[in-house]
């Protein structure tokens, strides 16, 4: 079989176009949903803290459970298109790691004692993020990036705009989510 | 200098293969997840995917995922060591230019 240069390097490039659709496609599939289904949840959340204060616990437990079912749906709907021995392992280490997190996440609210909800609030959100960061440091650098940017997030409307804290996580914080896991879906 | 594969430079099948070896050994890909990513017709894969098979570079492994029928398909350790071989005669040719 004889072929000649140019028809070598339009195979070449076309190899390498899909490898990296490949390696693009399996990286992004669990970001997306992440995103996603944390956005709904802050959007709605955050924004009856702010307005609804009084029923904003019940919202929470409903959202927390809502989250966490859809997120184990999709997820498993996801994570079925391709099917490899080691991710089934690295997913009974993961489900524990975040089983210890919210142990640790429980136990420093319990001896920092904040003083008002927002503290809680900010306590909870930056041991998620860091839960998210590292398991996406250890699975693939891809998903390490946008829990960053939500930190700063937090951070400044922790300090700068108390205020208007839940307003701006429910809006910048979930609509952003959404909006980004939106764009990884369809674009990138 | 190793040789042109023949069965794998068709342009589909190229690329079916290129999927197949980014992912880690042993790892399965959805027989739809695959047609999505290579923007073809079930028709047209499933046919490459056929020949692909009788050539022993990939494996379609069929079974029931919440009782519904799923097709998963991987690259076999031939198929791989093959696919390597046919990019290092790629490349070959074009050094060669």
């Amino acid at each position: 079989m004889n072929i000649t240069p140019n028809e070598a390097e339009e195979a070449l490039a076309a190899i390498q176009q899909i490898e990296q659709k490949t390696r693009h496609a399996i990286a992004s599939s669990g970001s997306y949903i992440t995103l996603i289904v944390t956005g709904i949840v802050w959007l709605i959340g955050f924004v009856c803290t702010q307005f609804l204060p009084e029923i904003s616990p019940y919202i929470w437990i409903g959202l927390s459970i809502f989250g966490s079912v859809l997120g184990a749906i999709w997820g498993f709907r996801i994570g079925s298109r391709v099917r490899s021995p080691a991710n089934t392992a690295m997913a009974k280490r993961a489900g524990l790691f975040w089983l210890f997190l919210v142990f640790y996440c429980v136990a420093t609210i319990a001896v920092v004692q904040p003083t008002d909800g927002k503290q809680i609030t900010v306590l909870v959100i930056l041991f998620a993020l860091i839960g998210h960061l590292s398991l996406g440091l250890l699975l693939s650098f891809s998903a390490v990036w946008w829990p960053l940017p939500i930190t700063g997030l937090v951070l400044v409307s922790y300090f700068l705009l108390p205020d208007l804290f839940y307003l701006w996580m429910g809006v910048l914080g979930g609509g952003g989510m959404i909006a980004l896991g939106l764009y990884i879906r369809y674009k990138w | 200098m190793a040789d042109l594969n023949e069965i794998i430079h068709q342009p589909v099948r190229l690329r079916i293969m290129a999927a197949l070896v980014t992912l880690k050994d042993g790892d399965e890909v959805d027989f739809t997840y695959l047609r999505d990513l290579l923007d073809v017709t079930d028709g047209n894969l499933g046919a490459h995917l056929r020949k692909l098979e009788e050539a022993e570079y990939i494996t379609v492994n069929k079974v029931f995922v919440e009782r519904k029928p799923r097709t998963y398909v991987s690259a076999t350790a031939e198929g791989r060591q093959v696919f390597r071989e046919h990019v290092a005669a790629l490349e070959a040719i074009l050094k060669s230019k």
